[in-house]
């Protein structure tokens, strides 16, 4: 590839573009652009949370100045009116009352955080004053509240002291009681009411803890994203509508030049909107290296799409999936940042670390880039195989399309190890994503349903490279073939699996289902692990010449060998756990 | 200047091109004829470059078209004109000139020169907004960006009204004078007849007839001999006041003359004619 020639068909794209932007274009991208520019910064400055709950709280009450340090809570005078009204969340007069509302429970969960908050930090000034150790502990009063019945109220506080009484010199510990402290609150009577119809509260006050400003902030770096990709596939597309793209196939230029030259613009304005973003919303350069995969990714999906679709309805699909899928696969685990290694799939959770100010070690941009850049170069390539006179201008449907881009690395049976070798990148994102999807659930299902799920891509993956040289007739349709194609791709992709175990290095083998996903068993015993490493080579090589004979013989026999092939998988899956637990 | 040998091209199993081989010489109008899906365009692609070839070979001057170095010698013009709408003529010349690294004085002489011989004015205008004659003289154009030493035309008048059809043959011819090679494909016979040195004839994927257009006349029926009499003879047709025999030989022309004898008439008039391609395509297409 000649980097001159890519470097001249992206200018030429992006004057191109420029001249064909029409008015909605532009609107569009003003719109993406104020959503970034106007709302990042106010959820970065704690604009989400601020005055979200309204206090009727006398300047008197000991509860006043808790109210007032609360991001979320605005401290009111109290009004009987105003309560009944519901122009108050939660009324602090003689006794705490709650609106009879879900905002109503949540406000008075967030009180309680907040006095909480407020305690401690008196506690920690005093602790520092005084070498003593403090044991801070909340205690049922017996008395509880009810947000349904707003009449029965909690006593204490109103008239506390300053919750330091307690403590005595010489080494003693405190023992801040409910009872003892000023701004207590009776945790055992407001779990009481907020447990009656679940837990509520702001995502925030959640437990374990998400990093919910972090996160609404790490989604702003995906929202350009999608428009880059609505002008991306449409340039593709426009290559593929009445044949324009077929004189610049006849240049001297190749279809690889082509393909760089057209995407390496919109790659940039994705990375320069990260920039962006990353800038309006205090993010790093740890953000923009994080993002960028994914910023591949989604160019990579698209323009396999654009290459598969057949008119504008099918490419709006494409869009709309290459949005909703990649979204939800690196927006999932960064809601698990800091709570669980799964956060580890997402570039995202780099991104959330980063807007809390911590970092993410190297093997983190590793685990979570790698598959995401492996995948959209092979997508790339895979496109680029059917960027092509005799393929980009058919209707052909898009099944038989995905067979000729495979196709299009196969010239000899040995192709068929390297076509599993570079699936294995998309096996491993569709694992993780599938881990990220069942990882929630109990072991009892997620565990099977994994299995199940890891067999039915594997054995996909490794199969259809031989499927696509039968229906091609690449290759001979003959048993034997079938046999040696089927044990080529097997091995092909045993090799590649071994490649692309990184996923110790993380620590996603403390999860159960990453164990299941990956096959790590790092605790089983070496007679265990010779016997693993060498079966898994054994597994694909049987359960891929099953597929391949199937695919020898026509369509309904390759699905009936493919069937085969994910049972026996199945079993050794389930074996292999077994063994392992 | 163009090699193609044993060429073969199957498309999901269907055949569009079987085992066709031919040579064209440096300068040469090469015709490339036949009926809807005979092979022409897909043959015309391979030559370009675009499609490659199931088995068989095909060189140009000397390289493989496929590879991009070798298509930097071609000029290509398929059969519809796909500009890329939203660029003005002069920017979309200028931006394939740059592909062929044509440096940007020489070629806007070229693209000016070109596009003032086709007498196309509008060349600020957006290729969209253009007529159909207009775009396709800007795809005449772009083929010649690179001062190509080969020309493959796709039915080069396609859809175009007479006068500009004529223009556009007429051009081809110029260019073959000019030196360069060209390999031409067009329904409209008639057009081929006026500007191809050599023909060949495809029908179903393969060559049916080659050769020059005299060598294909010899081949395929030679002269015909209208004979006017002024009585009615076996096979004669009442024209103007008088009645015409087609025979194909001068055994024939004896025959009309010796019957209108006997009838009391006379032979008053006896017209050559020679096969037109279409007669002679339309004879090779039905024999095959």
């Amino acid at each position: 590839m000649r980097p001159r020639k890519v470097l001249r068909i992206a200018r030429w794209e992006v004057s191109r573009s420029a001249g064909g932007l029409d008015r909605r274009s532009l609107a569009y991208a003003l719109v993406a652009l104020l959503l970034v520019a106007g709302v990042a910064p106010f959820a970065v400055d704690g604009g989400l949370y601020d005055s979200l709950y309204v206090v009727g709280v006398d300047e008197e009450s000991g509860y006043h100045d808790a109210v007032e340090r609360s991001e979320t809570l605005r401290a009111v005078e109290p009004s009987e009116e105003a309560f009944s009204s519901g122009r108050l969340d939660v009324l602090v007069t003689d006794g705490v009352r709650a609106a009879d509302t879900g905002k109503g429970r949540a406000a008075v969960s967030e009180l309680r955080d907040a006095v909480r908050a407020y305690n401690a930090d008196l506690l920690d000034g005093y602790d520092t004053a005084y070498p003593v150790s403090v044991d801070l502990r909340y205690v049922d009063r017996g008395t509880a509240v009810s947000a349904d019945d707003a009449s029965e109220s909690v006593s204490g506080g109103s008239s506390g002291g300053d919750g330091t009484e307690g403590g005595t010199d010489g080494g003693t510990d405190v023992e801040a009681s409910g009872e003892e402290d000023g701004f207590s609150f009776p945790s055992g009577g407001l779990d009481g009411v907020l447990g009656q119809g679940g837990r509520a509260g702001t995502p925030g006050g959640i437990t374990p803890p998400f990093p919910f400003s972090s996160l609404v902030l790490a989604f702003a770096f995906l929202v350009p994203l999608n428009f880059v990709i609505q002008a991306y596939s449409t340039s593709i597309m426009n290559e593929r509508i009445d044949r324009r793209g077929v004189l610049t196939l006849a240049s001297p230029v190749s279809r690889y030049e082509i393909v760089a030259g057209k995407t390496v613009p919109y790659f940039a304005i994705a990375l320069g909107t990260v920039a962006v973003v990353a800038v309006a919303v205090s993010g790093g350069v740890a953000s923009v290296v994080a993002v960028a995969p994914v910023a591949f990714v989604f160019l990579a999906l698209t323009f396999v799409g654009s290459m598969f679709a057949r008119s504008y309805k099918e490419l709006t699909f494409v869009t709309v999936f290459v949005s909703v899928s990649v979204t939800s696969y690196v927006f999932v685990p960064a809601v698990f940042t800091d709570v669980d290694p799964i956060a580890a799939i997402s570039p995202l959770s780099i991104v959330v670390r980063d807007l809390q100010g911590a970092t993410a070690p190297v093997s983190w941009y590793l685990f979570s880039g790698a598959p995401l850049v492996f995948s959209s170069a092979v997508l790339f390539s895979l496109g680029a195989g059917v960027y092509r006179e005799e393929d980009m201008f058919t209707q052909r449907p898009v099944r038989l399309k995905a067979l000729d881009a495979l196709v299009s690395w196969l010239h000899r049976r040995a192709s068929v190890a390297k076509v599993s070798v570079l699936l294995i990148p998309f096996v491993f994102v569709a694992q993780l994503l599938v881990v990220a999807v069942v990882f929630a659930l109990p072991v009892g299902i997620s565990v099977p349903l994994l299995l199940v799920v890891a067999a039915v891509v594997e054995e996909t993956a490794k199969s259809m490279a031989v499927y696509a040289g039968f229906v091609s007739s690449v290759f001979e349709r003959t048993t034997p073939n079938a046999v040696v194609l089927g044990a080529l791709s097997g091995v092909g992709f045993f090799v590649g699996e071994k490649a692309a175990h990184l996923a110790q290095v993380v620590g996603l083998d403390r999860l159960e289902v990453g164990r299941a996903a990956l096959g790590i068993a790092s605790d089983a015993s070496p007679l265990v692990l010779a016997v693993l490493l060498v079966a898994p080579l054994v597994l694909h090589t049987v359960t891929t010449c099953i597929a391949s004979v199937g695919a020898s013989y026509g369509k309904r026999e390759f699905g009936v060998g493919l069937s085969a092939a994910v049972a026996v998988h199945v079993a050794y899956n389930l074996a292999v756990v077994s063994l392992v637990a | 200047m163009i090699e193609v040998r044993d060429l073969r091209k199957e498309y999901a199993g269907h055949v569009a091109v079987s085992g066709s081989t031919f040579e064209v010489e440096p300068g040469e109008v090469f015709g490339v004829v036949g009926p809807n899906g005979a092979g022409k365009t897909t043959t015309l692609k391979t030559v370009a470059g675009l499609v490659e070839p199931t088995e068989g070979e095909v060189r140009v001057a000397g390289g493989d078209p496929t590879e991009a170095e070798t298509r930097r010698s071609l000029g290509y013009l398929p059969e519809e004109s796909p500009l890329y709408e939203e660029m003005t003529a002069l920017s979309y010349l200028r931006f394939f000139a740059d592909l062929y690294d044509v440096p940007r004085g020489v070629a806007d002489e070229r693209i000016h020169d070109t596009l003032d011989r086709l007498e196309l004015d509008r060349r600020e205008t957006r290729t969209g907004d253009m007529s159909k004659g207009m775009k396709r003289k800007v795809a005449v154009a772009r083929s010649l960006v690179n001062d190509p030493d080969v020309l493959v035309y796709d039915e080069p008048a396609s859809g175009l009204d007479p006068l500009t059809t004529n223009y556009v043959v007429e051009f081809v011819r110029e260019l073959a004078d000019e030196g360069k090679t060209v390999v031409f494909s067009a329904h409209n016979l008639y057009h081929v007849e006026r500007v191809c040195d050599r023909v060949v004839i495809m029908n179903e994927g393969d060559i049916v007839a080659r050769g020059t257009l005299e060598e294909i006349r010899d081949e395929h029926g030679g002269v015909e001999y209208t004979v006017e009499t002024t009585v009615e003879v076996e096979g004669a047709t009442e024209e103007g006041g008088g009645y015409r025999t087609t025979v194909e030989d001068m055994d024939g022309v004896e025959r009309v003359r010796e019957e209108a004898r006997e009838n009391g008439g006379e032979v008053v008039d006896i017209r050559t004619r020679e096969p037109s391609l279409e007669d002679i395509f339309l004879d090779v297409a039905e024999a095959t």
